[in-house]
């Protein structure tokens, strides 16, 4: 693996148990995310991939194990500032760095696709309603979904509303985006439209981490990919490394079923 | 057991109907005011996330503890607590049991200005009478407020929550604008059902419409007839708002599909 740049993320020895340990979600995920980085996690289902995205931003919060983003322990309730004092961790502010894009959208329903993207700037980050609105509709525009922005989420269709929350992450202007299976819940004609978005977020340079099943896709825009099963990553490399000459017997084995 | 006669003599006394009518809705009106702010706050409180021994369970390097005692009482939240246990023994006790409870035993001692609302109602009666019924329906309202608020879809929390909403503003702008639309109805219908619990406040000497029944009772030596007509004006009260409140509700409804 070359080193390009600092980790954006540095995940250390992860877990996440359920049941007092009784079911291991995580069991000891360690894995830089650097800047840049297309990282595509793939794996049989109830492996852990999506606990795992959801635990860089604290969606789940984690057993054990570090989480360092922007050199901040995340996963602390109390952190020590520079004169160390000890002072709570406010993960409001590390969450408005990371977007994420869920598997079933969860656009706001009762507001228009323009509000759902201008209401984290305008309420969080303090951006004028009008420059908010200018650049969601450029944002909305790179999508081609600039004449929906005054329509109402039920008005459109799977595919739009998966752009529509992807352009409602990119406004607050992330350093990582965190795709949780954005294409598992759209129907297959229109799985394209999304991932071509990502595509592109890909090609501007965007660091991404992004859980998916689609391995043809995994294939051609990631640049490592890791693959968990049970709770741990058992295997990671370039895509022609795992696609081409898997070494795990299980990546063998699930690539087999799959491809 | 009716007679023409009866309902004569029972229509000369209209007039102690008519204040029991007014009565009966200013009572139901307030109780359902006063018990939806007490509701709010009680909603807020089983919802909050007050802990107040959280810092027990922190380790010295600022990571939470998941197991153990000390993980277990941070986790222990008083206002909440309090909120449960309210809601628990006001739904779990007879309504009656609590109407004197306030007006024998808290208000015994209180003396209210004999002021008469409207003329005829009188407050030192008037007055327990909401307190109880607000009291007893703010138990019920709450748990309608709750269930209203914990319908609304997680994914929406998380979506919030993703983009850097702190737990209040999505609270505010995400979740409370969805959740007044299953609220609102359930809340009407609660109007209804105060309208006709309120009969109850009769036994602690509210000049309500049973008031005016029994009233009538003593000067006619007539029963059947000003029972006959308390049923026709709460039938007249509630079955046409009932019906009002179904026709929002269906609007509304039809307003999620568009």
């Amino acid at each position: 693996m070359e080193t390009r740049d600092e980790a954006l993320i540095s995940v250390k020895g992860l877990c996440k148990y359920y049941n007092k340990g009784a079911i291991k979600a995580l069991d000891g995920i360690s894995v830089d995310i650097n800047k840049g980085d297309v990282m595509v996690v793939i794996g049989p289902s109830g492996s852990g991939k999506s606990t795992f995205l959801r635990s860089l931003n604290l969606m789940e919060h984690p057993t054990d194990g570090t989480i360092l983003f922007d050199g901040v322990d995340i996963t602390k309730k109390k952190i020590q500032d520079e004169n160390g004092k000890w002072i709570k961790l406010d993960i409001d502010q590390h969450r408005r760095k990371m977007g994420m894009v869920f598997q079933h959208f969860n656009l706001f329903p009762h507001m228009t696709i323009l509000d759902n993207i201008t209401l984290a700037p305008t309420k969080v980050k303090g951006v004028s309603k009008a420059e908010a609105e200018e650049k969601a509709l450029e944002l909305l525009d790179r999508v081609g979904l600039k004449d929906r922005a005054k329509a109402y989420p039920i008005q459109l269709s799977g595919g739009q509303k998966q752009r529509v929350a992807i352009v409602r992450a990119l406004a607050m202007e992330p350093q990582v985006m965190l795709f949780d299976e954005p294409t598992s819940a759209l129907d297959p004609e229109m799985v394209g439209e999304v991932l071509d978005v990502i595509k592109e977020l890909a090609h501007e340079g965007m660091t991404m981490v992004i859980v998916t099943h689609e391995m043809g896709f995994a294939r051609e825009v990631g640049n490592r990919v890791l693959f968990m099963a049970d709770g741990k990553l058992l295997e990671e490399g370039t895509p022609e490394e795992i696609f081409e000459s898997p070494r795990h017997p299980r990546l063998q084995d699930f690539l087999s079923k799959v491809l | 057991m009716f007679s023409i006669s009866g309902f004569e003599k029972t229509f000369e006394y209209l007039d102690l109907f008519k204040q029991g009518l007014i009565c009966t809705v200013s009572l139901s009106f307030f109780t359902v005011l006063f018990g939806f702010m007490l509701a709010l706050v009680l909603a807020v409180m089983r919802l909050s996330d007050f802990r107040p021994f959280r810092s027990l369970a922190l380790t010295a390097d600022g990571h939470e503890k998941e197991e153990g005692f000390a993980a277990a009482l941070s986790r222990f939240n008083p206002i909440s607590f309090i909120a449960t246990v309210y809601v628990e023994v006001f739904r779990a006790t007879p309504m009656l049991v609590q109407l004197f409870i306030i007006y024998y035993v808290v208000f015994a001692n209180v003396s209210f200005p004999t002021y008469k609302i409207f003329g005829f109602i009188r407050t030192d009666r008037f007055i327990p009478g909401v307190v109880a019924l607000a009291m007893n329906s703010g138990a019920y309202l709450s748990e309608i407020i709750r269930a209203g608020i914990q319908s609304i879809d997680g994914g929406q929390t998380e979506a919030s929550r993703s983009l850097g909403l702190s737990q209040f503003e999505t609270m505010r702008y995400i979740i409370l604008p969805q959740a007044i639309k299953n609220i609102l109805p359930p809340i009407a219908n609660e109007f209804v059902t105060i309208i006709k619990e309120s009969s109850i406040c009769y036994t602690i000497g509210v000049q309500d419409i049973m008031y005016a029944v029994s009233a009538t009772k003593g000067a006619t030596y007539r029963v059947a007839e000003p029972l006959v007509i308390a049923t026709c004006v709460y039938f007249c009260l509630t079955f046409p708002t009932s019906k009002i409140i179904a026709y929002f509700e269906r609007r509304m409804r039809r307003g999620d599909k568009r």
